[in-house]
């Protein structure tokens, strides 16, 4: 009887956080799209105002933002400032690929990818264009993300605890 | 004998890609030591500038001043660009816009290409064809010949160092600043509050506003300002006995020291010429020496050497009041 029980209440642990890890990567998403554009507004006054080069921009436009889009932000200033020869481009996909905890899908991936392949290389004026559409292309990322979110959060919190109680009552 | 190749370390090899620091680093310390520029051309052998001549550098183990070097390759340019600008040509727009970038160290670095131009002026320079690395060096002691005729117990002189370029007069520019913020307190001469209006970054090198050279403890620079409304702003804002700045040329150059000297401040400054008579026939610049504005020139050629003192002439009395006809050189 207590073997069952304790099998059981496994199980609905374990399905309860599947649900709500899951759950919780929809509330993280929308979240870390909103502290890039904030990092990328900064950005956009350090280049603009400041004119100052990437490598130290990049560390300083994360100001008040703790986490992994901070993290990403010093891992590729830290690899610009450590290696000269490296491109914008090769920086971000590196530093992209180094940070676990980002939550980022691919629409947003390719909006910093495209953008990277085309910062340091322009004037300011055209940095501050290319800034703006980025602006623009994560603000809709943004909606459709806390769209899902509202969508998928409970429905995954739900699923979790009432898919593990069908288990155990299957098993039972 | 360190110095040079200290400094080549600091700041010119890590601008310069692994190539062209191989073969530098493979030169004789005899012929570093004397090094002024370094040339890269596309598809050109890599030179270095010694004075009034220059060497091609060689291949590892070849001889030097073979006419066949290693011949610099469209890359080597391109990844030497890049490492300089740091992946921020934004934040070089306007030096880029003058040919020049500004490196740590204040070694300017001279850009030729294709220029692209907007409504008649230039905006950018791409394809970069040609680089002249100028190193600047600090020599402390190379204005101790002039310091007498411009700083006095209670006076200071407004004067003009005139040379043509590559004479070192950017070099006793920057220690007459030194010297001056200090002062000689042996000679009874007390150090004056100075404003540097440092447009190139070639006098103070600033990183990130600081001065990375030796100015003395009495100096304020305005970095990267141009030279005209920076002389007014730190008039206003700084209230220095004493403004300085390089290479005074355009229009609005003039009406800023004709200003400065108008409110009750020295100005010390430098031009490009051979002569105090060719300077003259110069447009703006000419016309204040015209007008007697200045108080000492100071002309300084490579005659024996960069930064040889030729004369120093006072203004007031029309005469030179020091001749370095006999002289030896004292910098460079």
């Amino acid at each position: 009887m207590w073997l069952k029980f304790i099998g059981s209440l496994m199980i609905v642990t374990a399905g309860a956080s599947i649900g709500f890890s899951l759950a919780a990567r929809y509330m993280e998403r929308p979240r870390q799209i909103r502290q890039l554009i904030s990092c990328l507004s900064a950005l956009k006054s350090h280049i603009n105002y400041v004119a100052i080069p990437l490598p130290d921009a990049l560390a300083q436009c994360t100001g008040g933002i703790t986490g992994p889009v901070a993290e990403l932000f010093h891992a590729m200033s830290d690899l610009l400032a450590s290696d000269g020869a490296l491109t914008p481009h090769s920086a971000m996909t590196q530093a992209l690929n180094s940070i676990d905890a980002l939550v980022l899908n691919r629409p947003e991936r390719e909006v910093l990818s495209v953008f990277s392949a085309n910062l340091g290389g322009m004037n300011r004026e055209e940095q501050h264009k290319s800034l703006e559409l980025v602006h623009v292309q994560l603000s809709r990322i943004q909606y459709d993300a806390e769209r899902l979110c509202e969508q998928n959060v409970k429905m995954y919190r739900y699923l979790g605890v009432c898919g593990s109680l069908a288990v155990v009552i299957v098993l039972l | 004998m360190n110095n040079i190749h200290n400094m080549l370390a600091q700041h010119i090899y890590p601008v310069l890609p692994p190539r062209l620091v191989q073969l530098l680093m493979s030169l004789p310390s005899r012929i570093v030591q004397q090094a002024t520029e370094i040339r890269i051309r596309a598809n050109q052998p890599l030179q270095l500038v010694m004075g009034q001549q220059d060497i091609i550098v060689a291949e590892p183990g070849q001889e030097i001043c073979q006419l066949e070097g290693y011949r610099c390759t469209r890359e080597d340019l391109s990844r030497t660009f890049q490492l300089i600008c740091k992946n921020s040509v934004y934040a070089f727009e306007e030096q880029l816009q003058q040919g020049y970038l500004t490196i740590n160290g204040g070694h300017r670095v001279g850009l030729a290409g294709q220029a692209t131009v907007f409504n008649g002026a230039i905006k950018t320079i791409k394809n970069i064809s040609s680089l002249n690395i100028r190193l600047a060096r600090e020599i402390h002691g190379c204005a101790d010949r002039i310091f007498p005729f411009i700083m006095e117990k209670k006076q200071c002189y407004s004067t003009l160092i005139i040379s043509p370029p590559r004479c070192g007069k950017t070099t006793i520019l920057r220690d007459l600043i030194r010297q001056m913020s200090i002062g000689k307190p042996a000679l009874g001469i007390a150090g004056v509050q100075i404003g540097l209006v440092d447009e190139r970054s070639e006098i103070a090198a600033c990183q990130n506003g600081i001065p990375s050279v030796d100015l003395g403890p009495r100096i304020d620079v305005l970095d990267a300002c141009p030279k005209a409304s920076g002389l007014l702003m730190l008039i206003r804002s700084m209230a220095p006995q004493v403004v300085a700045t390089d290479e005074l040329g355009r229009s609005e150059d003039a009406a800023a020291v004709r200003e400065a000297l108008h409110a009750g401040v020295s100005v010390i400054a430098t031009a490009h010429s051979k002569t105090l008579e060719e300077l003259a026939e110069r447009p703006y610049i000419g016309e204040l020496l015209k007008e007697n504005f200045f108080e000492r020139y100071v002309i300084v050629s490579n005659r024996l050497g960069p930064g040889t003192i030729e004369e120093v002439f006072d203004c007031r009395q029309q005469k030179a009041i020091y001749s370095g006809a006999h002289e030896v050189r004292v910098c460079g």
